[in-house]
């Protein structure tokens, strides 16, 4: 049996973009593979780990676990629009700053907690930072230097 | 896959109607069933109704007597409230230790009750203070007892096509409070959790008590006859004995059954002496 496309209309990174798609594909793979857009990453598939966070009419949440066509008439905001180019945002640079990347697998989640974390609290103690990111795996850095990084760059907004 | 999202729920009992599908599912925030679907296999319904556009399903109000929370409000929402922090403890403390931001900015309550998991996070608090569940029909609405519309894992009295609406909360100024031990601190599943509503008089003796336990059972048990022993006026360390009469655990991946009975009794205890002040802190 066939699979039917919808059609869904949406903003991402401030562009609006049109597409047909099967309700099956997940938001995740739409931006991955159909746009390109390959910040979030795939990792744990089951909304345990954080790698697949983006921002949904403004607040965090895992891609791997919604469906593109349930983004219809939202506003997303992925890694890619931090940065324009090679400028990175305090954040981002924060992160480079406090060598908190390792292999890098997590860091896009990461950052992106990081400026809901911003969001929620302003200049937030290190035990909410920590709080806050319980949704985020890191398998390599140990945390300390990603939160100093989300704590520095907390400080200088 | 089909995919609809009805924008009332009259558009959502008309599409009922058209529907000749057998396999379908209502979504909401999709915590529960994205983890469980393989889309890339096929392995999903075949209608999908998104309910999350539905009117007037979100938010918490008060009026004189009740709190209303909407069934798709999430779990985040819950948390920063601060009616359900001043008023209702257990519920609040339950979200705030409830898996991670981004899973509480999707996860709505709705979703946790028709889940129906015996560990769900906020269902303890809605045992304790005695929640009534709303839901709508083709043939109108029914306001049902959390205890009794939860009858067994994954397990409800949902009629086909209903759906719940709103969760209402009588405001009696009972306190409550949560407590969740899980394998590690946070986004972790719960090996036990409970949560007590209570009135003290000035002496510290309950006036009222209610307790209701998550992991130790098909569903969530009230620990009647923990509560009737302390109610007796018994010591805490005889009235703890009781509580192996309400449960019924088994073993599982996370715990085994000895280990939730006594990692209860051992963190009702705790709270016994520490929270509520009874016994030899
Ligand atoms: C990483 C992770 C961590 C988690 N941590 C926790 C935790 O700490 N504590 C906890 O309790 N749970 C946890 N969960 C489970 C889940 O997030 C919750 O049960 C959540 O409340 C489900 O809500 P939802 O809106 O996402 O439900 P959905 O997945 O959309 O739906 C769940 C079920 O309810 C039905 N349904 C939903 N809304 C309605 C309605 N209004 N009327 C009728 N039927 C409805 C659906 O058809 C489905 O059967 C976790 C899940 C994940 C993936
Ligand atoms: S890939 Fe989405 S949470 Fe892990
Ligand atoms: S830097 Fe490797 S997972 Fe975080």
């Amino acid at each position: 049996m066939a699979n039917p496309l919808f059609r869904i209309s949406l903003t991402i990174n401030g562009q609006p973009v049109q597409a047909d798609v099967p309700a099956t594909l997940r938001l995740l793979d739409f931006l991955r593979y159909d746009l390109d857009l390959t910040g979030a990453k795939d990792v744990c598939g089951e909304g345990e780990c954080g790698a697949c966070t983006i921002f949904m009419d403004g607040k965090t949440v895992n891609s791997c676990l919604i469906l593109a066509v349930e983004a219809d008439g939202s506003e997303l905001m992925t890694i890619e629009d931090l940065s324009h180019g090679k400028m990175l945002n305090e954040m981002q640079q924060a992160f480079v700053d406090y060598h908190s990347v390792q292999c890098g697998y997590c860091i896009p989640g990461m950052v992106l907690s990081g400026e809901q974390i911003i969001k929620d609290h302003g200049k937030p103690d290190r035990d909410t930072i920590r709080e806050d990111l319980s949704g985020n795996i890191c398998r390599c850095t140990g945390y300390q230097k990603i939160v100093d990084a989300i704590e520095f760059a907390a400080d200088k907004r | 896959m089909k995919y609809f999202r009805p924008n009332s729920i009259d558009e959502y009992h008309e599409l009922l109607v058209t529907l000749k599908e057998t396999s379908m599912s209502i979504l909401a925030g999709g915590t529960d069933l994205m983890p469980r679907w393989e889309p890339d296999k096929g392995l999903m319904p075949d209608v999908l109704i998104d309910i999350k556009k539905i009117d007037g399903l979100m938010g918490i109000r008060e009026n004189e007597d009740e709190i209303i929370i909407g069934a798709l409000t999430t779990i985040q929402d819950i948390k920063k409230s601060i009616l359900m922090q001043n008023e209702f403890g257990s519920l609040s403390e339950a979200a705030r230790q409830f898996a991670g931001v981004q899973i509480r900015h999707r996860a709505t309550i709705g979703g946790n009750i028709c889940n129906a998991s015996p560990a769900g996070d906020i269902l303890p608090g809605l045992y304790v203070h005695q929640a009534n569940i709303q839901l709508i029909g083709p043939n109108g609405s029914r306001s049902i007892p959390i205890s009794k519309f939860i009858i067994g894992p994954g397990k409800t009295m949902l009629e086909p096509g209903e759906i719940v609406s709103e969760i209402h909360l009588l405001r009696k100024g009972v306190k409550s409070l949560f407590y969740k031990l899980g394998l590690r601190q946070s986004m972790a599943i719960a090996v036990v959790n409970f949560a007590i509503a209570y009135q003290q008089d000035s002496n510290g003796a309950f006036t009222s008590l209610n307790i209701a336990a998550g992991s130790v059972a098909p569903t969530i048990v009230y620990l009647e006859s923990f509560v009737d022993a302390i109610m007796s006026g018994v010591s805490l360390d005889e009235a703890i004995q009781h509580v192996d009469i309400d449960i019924s655990p088994i073993d599982d991946i996370r715990a085994t059954a000895d280990y939730r009975s006594t990692a209860l009794k051992n963190v009702l205890e705790y709270n016994f002496r520490h929270e509520l002040h009874q016994g030899n802190e």
